[in-house]
């Protein structure tokens, strides 16, 4: 079913259940998602079953794919805690866990909210107080919205009275989007395909997947509606003005650059105030620089400009060969994180960095390329074309090539029959290499 | 832009012109299962690892343990020696993280941040040592020995009340679940 974007006649004359009038939604202008994406024709909503993930569940994209997500356990421990689909034991996962609780009732006595503007202030201070590292609200459109039977691959979905009802209905009924976060911590980032940028991946999903459950919960408990898994996540974030999006197919936010997670938006007819597309230049970088689309260790990042695809002027990823590279390397890591550790806005979250993206913002769109090819030259002399920092933590040492045995614990006295000569230096190894890539995949695929 | 100098904040803090905040922090929720508490705490432990990790020593796999605790949101952590467990485990990890409000006096979702908080680092951690081969739970809890066992673990001292206060945060700290563990590991005190 596409979405036709027509003018209505009555705009907000019906009732919906709770006896309140629909809010009105702006059906002839397609939604403000920023300069980075613009919607240009007819979108279709998809249906997120037809998604990386559920497709490879039913078996449509080969054996050694589906026996990756559906039959393998990670021999890492901390990667058995964190992915539910490489666990030994389901119920050592956190969010399995969180998602088999009962969810609880919307609460009888509804806080009236007479000022949105103070609720979605309260909201944001909420969000941070659970933890939260970004948060971002928007106006939901039918052109966010997901498609057919709702489906989420960690479990959040939430069907309610809304089975059935149509992008539009939803949009009415619930009219606002919630994306909060949390973002992956830098400097376990840096070990990117690795173990130890899957913990970081891991923890902070598990981590979001907590918050995003309380919040809801808690909107719950002041008497409004919240729904998962109806919306596109991505799509809400840049219309909340959390982040732009990137070459490489990621929000890059504000503060964090592309490190954060885009967990299931909550959709509610709590009444707040959306916020706006942000410009952080990621248009004007993202058309120089490349450094993802050149490191990506299956070419699945796009060198070239923006296409249209379902209705949105966008970068458009790759995304089956950016999923076919994991059965090969499920033995050294499970999350490959590369186009996100090497994007030039991804870094800590300090002044400097603050400092830069003024720089980058403040001139006219016309001059920016110059300050971008100046800021890029400054990336690649001081983190690198390519990421090779060596990482050490909780006994994980990416300086050891993968599949050689050596023992770099300082005070290590344990005893360790196949331990190999000293590591020394400060480059990590990360596979697959490129070179061994790019004899599998094409570079113009 | 405030100026944030250790406790004290240049210009003086405002008070925030929030009408939910209090409602936040201490109604509690008028459905238990709205409690992210309440989510998290009554499904079953998962399975052991049958084959066990390849383990460095007590003491490293100690900073190990650690540096996961830290990490999964655990301010402070300490290991402590049961004397003797009705189960046989031999050593007790404390997580202790801080706590703006004392959760046992806010209900609220709010409130219980803290818990939760403590909860998912407990929660990680015990599933992580499970992983690794060896038995960790977090049953018995709340563990009546909860502040005993975390003075013991050297993460601060008891007051009159018999309370935990810690050097770095004061009392306003909330003490974990007692993640009590085989996993062979360098306690950092006794409990007596």
């Amino acid at each position: 079913m596409a979405v036709t974007v027509e003018k209505l006649d009555k705009p907000s004359a019906e009732q919906n259940g709770n006896g309140k009038t629909w809010a009105k939604i702006d059906l002839v202008n397609p939604p403000d998602l920023g300069r980075s994406v613009q919607i240009v024709g007819e979108v279709v909503p998809v249906d997120p079953n037809e998604g990386p993930h559920p497709k490879n569940s039913r078996g449509e994209l080969g054996k050694a794919l589906f026996n990756y997500y559906r039959n393998s356990i990670s021999k890492d421990p901390l990667s058995r805690v964190g992915a539910n689909t490489h666990s030994a034991d389901k119920r050592n996962v956190l969010s399995e866990n969180l998602n088999k609780a009962p969810k609880g009732e919307i609460n009888p006595d509804r806080v009236e909210v007479t000022d949105p503007e103070a609720m979605s202030r309260h909201l944001k201070r909420v969000a941070y107080y659970l933890g939260a590292d970004a948060i971002g609200i928007a106006q939901a459109h039918p052109t966010m919205m997901y498609g057919g039977r709702r489906y989420s691959e960690d479990g959040t979905t939430t069907v309610e009275s809304s089975e059935g009802e149509g992008p539009e209905e939803l949009c009415r009924r619930y009219p606002y989007l919630i994306v909060a976060t949390q973002a992956w911590d830098y400097d376990k980032l840096q070990a990117h395909r690795h173990f130890i940028g899957d913990a970081a991946y891991h923890v902070s999903q598990m981590r979001s997947n907590m918050i995003m459950k309380a919040l809801e919960a808690y909107i719950r408990e002041l008497g409004y509606t919240a729904l998962r898994a109806t919306a596109n996540p991505q799509a809400a974030a840049l219309a909340a003005g959390m982040g732009e999006l990137g070459r490489n197919g990621m929000v890059i936010s504000e503060k964090f650059g592309a490190r954060v997670h885009m967990p299931n938006a909550i959709q509610t007819d709590l009444p707040l105030a959306p916020g706006h597309p942000i410009d952080l230049g990621v248009t004007d970088f993202c058309n120089i620089c490349r450094k993802c689309a050149i490191t990506c260790p299956t070419n699945s990042i796009p060198f070239g400009d923006k296409v249209e695809f379902n209705g949105a002027l966008k970068y458009k990823i790759n995304w089956l060969t950016c999923y076919k590279l994991r059965p090969y390397t499920h033995d050294n890591w499970g999350s490959c994180l590369t186009c996100v550790a090497v994007c030039p806005f991804t870094k800590p979250n300090t002044w400097w960095r603050t400092l830069a993206i003024k720089t980058l913002t403040t001139p006219p769109v016309a001059l920016r390329p110059y300050v971008v090819r100046a800021l890029k030259a400054i990336d690649d002399r001081f983190w690198g074309v390519m990421k090779q920092k060596r990482v050490r933590w909780m006994g994980y040492d990416t300086g050891i090539k993968p599949g050689e045995h050596a023992c770099t614990v300082a005070g290590c006295t344990a005893d360790h029959d196949e331990a190999a000569s000293k590591v020394q230096g400060d480059v990590g190894f990360y596979a697959p290499l490129k070179e061994n890539t790019n004899r599998f995949v094409r570079r113009d695929v | 832009m405030a100026l944030k100098l250790g406790p004290i904040t240049l210009p003086w803090p405002k008070t925030e012109d929030d009408p939910y905040w209090e409602r936040f922090l201490k109604s509690a929720p008028a459905d238990k299962r709205n409690a992210i508490t309440e989510m998290l705490g009554n499904q079953p432990e998962g399975a052991v690892a049958p084959v066990r990790a390849d383990l460095h020593t007590p003491e490293i796999t100690s900073t190990h343990i650690k540096e996961l605790a830290l990490y999964v949101g655990s301010d402070l952590t300490g290991i402590a020696r049961l004397p003797a467990d009705p189960d046989g485990y031999q050593f007790a990890v404390v997580c202790v993280v801080k706590a703006e409000h004392d959760p046992r006096q806010a209900p609220g979702i709010g409130g219980q941040v803290p818990v939760m908080n403590g909860r998912f680092s407990t929660f990680v951690l015990g599933a992580y040592i499970r992983e690794l081969g060896f038995r960790a739970t977090t049953d018995g809890n709340p563990n009546p020995d909860a502040q005993r066992l975390a003075a013991a673990a050297g993460l601060g001292r008891l007051d009159a009340k018999g309370r935990l206060v810690t050097s770095k945060y004061g009392d306003k700290v909330h003490v974990a679940e007692i993640i009590r563990t085989d996993l062979p590991l360098a306690p950092d005190g006794d409990l007596t």
